[in-house]
C-alpha cells in the first residue's frame, strides 16, 4: 500500500489553489448571495484546464489521469470555491461530458467535447423526475422510435446546470414496459424545439449551481442523438456514480480542510473571557472533529479513483460506503463550524454559514444516504 | 498510490489466519487461570515468532513493515483480543524499546530471545495518573554502589502478573530510563489481577517497586533527548488502532451472519431496513475506520511529522467508532446479544479501553485542535 501522490501531482495541486484562490474564490460570496452563477469562474476553469481535465489531448482534454482529475477537485474545495460551483463543474464535466466521451460516436465526441473542455458548453444530465429519484427506474420520460427520429415525452427534475446548459443528457425509456433495461440516453442541444427548462428552482444551499426542471413535450431528435444502443442508458449512469463517488466528492473533502482553517483562525482572534477562545477545549473539541473527518473521508475518496485508474469495474460496496461517510458524516462537523463562530457564524459574514447550507445536499444528491444503506446491506 | 496489498503480505496475512484462528479465545483465556493463560502465551508466541509475526515492525523498511504490521496485527486481534494486546505489549511495545534504546549487549540479552517467542514481557509506564503527558514520572533509580535502587509505583501494567520481565519507566539522573526488572526480583511486589469492564483474558496489575535494586546493565539509558514518552504511546496507539479494527471485525461478522440466518416474519432480519441500514453504517465505520488507520500508520513510517497527528485522528476515529459498531451489533443481536460470551457483546466491553488507553480520546483531541490552531 502506498498513499502518496506524485510529485507531479502535488505541483498541480498547488497551482490549482492558487489559481481558485485568485480568480475564483474573490467573487464566490457575492454569487452565493445573489445566488448567481458564476460564468465568468466556470470559463476561467475552462481555460485553465479543469473542466476537460480527464479527456483526451485531441479533444481539448488534459490527458490526466482520475486521481489527478479528483485532486483538482479536492483542491477548489480547499481554495474555498463554493459547493455551487463545484457542483456544477461536477454534473458539466462527469455527468454529462463523459458520458458522451465514453458512449457517443467518434463524431459526438469530436463535435461535443472539445467544446464542453473548453467551457464554452455548458453540460447538465438529465435523470431523475418528479416521481422518479431514488427509484430512478420508474422513470415515465419516453422515447419512441418514430422512422429515422425518436420523440421524447416527459419531465426532468433537480437538473443542475438545467436552466443554462447548451448540452444535455437526457434519460428516457424506449421500452416503457422495462424497468432499467428499457432506459436509453440520449444528447440534446439547446434550442432542440420540444425542449425547454423551467426556472431555476431557489435552494438552500449551492446557490450559485443553477437547477431546474428539463421539459420534453413532443421533443423530436434525429437517431443519431441516441447514445450507444437502447436499453442501455441505465447501465451508463450508473457508470457515472464512478465520478460522483469520486470526484464529485472530493470538494466536500477539500472544504472541510477550508473550513478547518477558517475555524482555527477565528478561534485564535477571538477572545472571550480574557483569552482567545481556542484555549478552550470545547473548541479545540470542534477543530479536531473537522479534521478527523476530513483525514477519513479523503481515503474513501482515492481509493475508488484508484481503482477506475487501474481499469477495475466499480466496487459499488466501497463507492457506497464513501457516499454514505461523507455524506452523513459531514453535517455535524458543518454544524460545529458553525456553532464555533457564534452569531458570526449564522451570517453571509463568515463562509462556514454558507459551507452548512452547501453540505446539506450531501447525503442527498447523487444518491440519498438511505439508497446507499439499501446498497450496501444487500451487497454484504 | 496503491490501495492494494502485495501477494507476500496476502500471503503472509492467510498464514496468520490460520495461526489466528488456533490462538486462545476470550471465552478459553477469561476461563484459565493466570497459570494456564502464561503457559498457552508462551506456546503461542513460539508459534507466532515462526511465521514471522513478532518480528515485524523490526526490520529495516519501515515503510512497508508498517501496513504489512497493521495488516497482521488486525488478524490477530480480530480472531482473539487479549491474546493480541498481551503479545502486542509485550513484543511491540517493550521489544521496539529495546530495539530503540538497548545497548548492543542488551540487545544480544533480551530481544533476540523476546522476537523468538522465548519469554513475555511487559512495559510499565502510567503512574496515579494515566495522564503521562501532564504529570511528572515518580519512579526514580538512585545509584548506590554501582548498583540502582528503584522505587515507584505503576497501575495498569498489561502482562503485569505474567511476564517474564518488565520493562518500568521512570528517571534515574534526571533522565528518562528503562529499568528491565525481572519477576523475581527483590524490592518488587505485583498486585493481584485487575478485574476489568473487558479484555477478559488479559492479565493487568499495579506494581510497587521500594528498593529495588538492579545491575546498572540492566537499564536500559536513552539518549537525553529521545523522545522516549512520544515513541512508547505511538507504539501502544498503532496497537490500539489495530485492537478497535479486530473488535469492529468480530463484532460486525457475528451481526451480519446473524441478521442473515435469523428469520423473523418470514424473512432474515437483514431485510428489514432497522437491521438492515444498521449494518451499512457499521460496515462504513469498518472501512473508514481501516483506510484511516492503514493511512496513518503509513505515513507514520514515511513522514513522522505529518503522521503523528494522523496518528491521533485515527486512534479517535478507529476507538470510538469500534464502541458503535459493537454496540449497534448487541442490538442487532437483540438478546442473543445481550448475554456473556457473544463476541459482539464482548466488543463492546473491550471498546472502551481502546479509547482510555494509549493516547485518550480527549487528549487526542486537545492535540488534534492545538496543532490546528498552531500551538504545537
Amino acid at each position: 500500500m502506498d498513499f502518496a501522490f506524485s510529485r507531479e501531482q502535488m505541483m498541480f495541486k498547488k497551482e490549482v489553489l492558487r489559481f481558485a484562490k485568485k480568480e475564483i474564490v474573490p467573487r464566490v460570496q457575492e454569487h452565493d448571495l445573489k445566488s448567481e452563477f458564476d460564468f465568468q469562474s466556470f470559463r476561467k476553469m475552462g481555460a485553465f484546464g479543469i473542466l476537460g481535465l480527464h479527456f483526451p489531448e485531441e479533444l481539448g482534454g488534459g490527458g490526466a489521469d482520475v486521481v489527478t482529475t479528483v485532486l483538482a477537485g479536492e483542491a477548489l474545495g480547499e481554495a474555498g470555491v463554493d459547493g455551487g460551483l463545484t457542483l456544477a463543474y461536477g454534473a458539466h464535466s462527469f455527468l454529462c461530458a463523459d458520458t458522451i466521451f465514453r458512449h457517443g460516436t467518434d463524431a459526438q465526441r469530436k463535435h461535443y467535447i472539445p467544446k464542453l473542455a473548453s467551457g464554452e458548453w455548458i453540460g447538465c444530465m438529465g435523470l431523475s423526475e418528479p416521481d422518479a429519484g431514488s427509484d430512478v427506474a420508474s422513470m415515465s420520460t419516453t422515447a419512441m422510435r418514430q422512422g429515422d427520429t425518436y420523440v421524447l415525452n416527459g419531465t426532468k427534475m433537480w437538473i443542475t446546470n438545467g436552466p443554462i446548459a447548451d448540452v444535455a443528457v437526457v434519460y428516457a425509456k424506449t421500452d416503457p414496459d422495462q424497468q432499467h433495461a428499457g432506459i436509453s440516453a440520449f444528447v440534446i442541444d439547446k434550442g432542440t424545439p420540444g425542449f425547454s427548462a423551467g426556472p431555476p428552482l431557489i435552494k438552500m444551499g449551492v446557490r450559485t449551481s443553477k437547477t431546474s426542471e428539463l421539459v420534453l413535450n413532443n421533443c423530436v431528435l434525429p437517431a443519431e442523438n441516441l447514445l450507444g444502443n437502447e436499453g442501455e442508458g441505465f447501465l451508463m449512469a450508473m457508470q457515472t456514480v464512478e465520478w460522483d463517488r469520486s470526484a464529485l466528492l472530493a470538494p466536500f473533502v477539500g472544504a472541510t480542510t477550508y473550513m478547518l482553517k477558517k475555524c482555527a483562525e477565528y478561534a485564535k482572534g477571538r477572545v472571550q473571557f480574557g483569552k482567545p477562545i481556542g484555549h478552550f477545549q470545547a473548541i479545540k473539541r470542534k477543530l479536531a472533529d473537522m479534521r478527523i473527518f476530513g483525514e477519513a473521508a479523503r481515503a474513501l475518496v482515492y481509493r475508488i479513483a484508484w481503482c477506475k485508474d487501474q481499469g477495475r469495474p466499480l466496487n459499488h460496496l466501497e463507492a457506497a460506503v464513501a457516499k454514505l461517510f461523507i455524506g452523513d458524516w459531514s453535517l455535524p462537523v458543518t454544524n460545529d463550524a458553525v456553532t464555533l463562530h457564534g452569531g458570526y457564524g449564522y451570517t453571509h459574514e463568515f463562509d462556514v454559514e454558507r459551507i452548512f447550507r452547501d453540505t446539506r445536499l450531501a447525503p442527498i444528491g447523487g444518491g440519498t444516504s438511505e439508497v446507499q444503506k439499501m446498497i450496501i446491506s444487500r451487497l454484504m | 498510490m496503491n490501495f492494494d496489498f502485495t501477494d507476500e503480505e496476502n500471503s503472509l496475512f492467510e498464514n496468520l489466519r490460520a495461526i489466528a484462528g488456533a490462538a486462545p479465545s476470550e471465552e478459553v483465556m477469561a476461563g484459565q487461570s493466570a497459570e494456564a493463560v502464561s503457559r498457552t502465551l508462551r506456546e503461542k508466541l513460539n508459534k507466532l515468532a515462526e511465521a514471522g509475526y513478532l518480528q515485524l515492525g523490526f526490520g529495516m523498511n519501515a515503510q512497508a513493515d508498517a501496513v504489512r504490521l497493521m495488516g497482521s496485527m488486525e488478524i490477530l486481534a480480530g480472531h482473539a483480543r487479549s491474546f493480541f494486546l498481551a503479545v502486542e505489549m509485550s513484543t511491540r511495545v517493550l521489544g521496539r524499546a529495546i530495539a530503540h534504546w538497548a545497548s548492543d549487549e542488551q540487545k544480544e540479552q533480551w530481544l533476540q530471545s523476546l522476537l523468538a517467542g522465548k519469554w513475555l514481557g511487559a512495559l510499565a509506564l502510567s503512574e496515579n495518573t494515566m495522564n503521562v503527558e501532564n504529570d511528572p514520572l515518580n519512579t526514580q533509580g538512585i545509584r548506590k554502589d554501582g548498583r540502582v535502587l528503584v522505587s515507584g509505583h505503576k497501575k495498569y501494567v498489561v502482562n503485569g502478573p505474567l511476564a517474564d520481565r518488565i520493562g518500568l519507566v521512570g528517571m534515574l539522573d534526571g533522565n528518562l530510563s528503562i529499568f528491565m526488572i525481572d519477576r523475581q526480583a527483590e524490592g518488587l511486589a505485583i498486585s493481584e489481577r485487575i478485574r476489568t469492564m473487558g479484555y477478559d483474558g488479559l492479565h493487568i496489575a499495579e506494581i510497587v517497586l521500594h528498593d529495588c535494586d538492579l545491575p546498572e546493565t540492566d537499564i536500559i539509558l536513552p539518549p537525553e533527548n529521545a523522545p522516549v514518552l512520544d515513541l512508547l504511546r505511538l507504539w501502544e496507539n498503532e496497537i490500539l488502532l489495530a485492537a478497535a479494527l479486530g473488535l469492529m471485525q468480530a463484532a460486525l461478522t457475528e451481526a451480519r451472519d446473524f441478521a442473515k440466518s435469523h428469520r423473523t416474519g418470514g424473512k432474515p432480519v437483514i431485510a428489514y431496513q432497522e437491521v438492515g441500514f444498521k449494518l451499512s453504517e457499521m460496515l462504513t465505520l469498518y472501512q473508514t475506520a481501516q483506510l484511516l488507520a492503514y493511512r496513518a500508520v503509513w505515513t507514520m513510517a514515511t513522514q513522522p511529522k505529518e503522521g503523528a497527528s494522523l496518528i491521533w485522528c485515527a486512534k479517535v476515529f478507529c476507538t470510538e467508532a469500534a464502541e458503535r459498531v459493537a454496540g449497534e451489533a448487541l442490538r442487532i443481536l437483540a438478546g442473543q446479544g445481550y448475554r456473556s460470551g457473544s463476541a459482539s457483546e464482548s466488543a463492546y466491553r473491550a471498546a472502551k479501553w481502546t479509547q482510555i488507553s494509549g493516547i485518550s480520546t480527549e487528549i487526542a483531541r486537545v492535540k488534534i485542535g492545538d496543532q490546528a490552531l498552531g500551538y504545537i
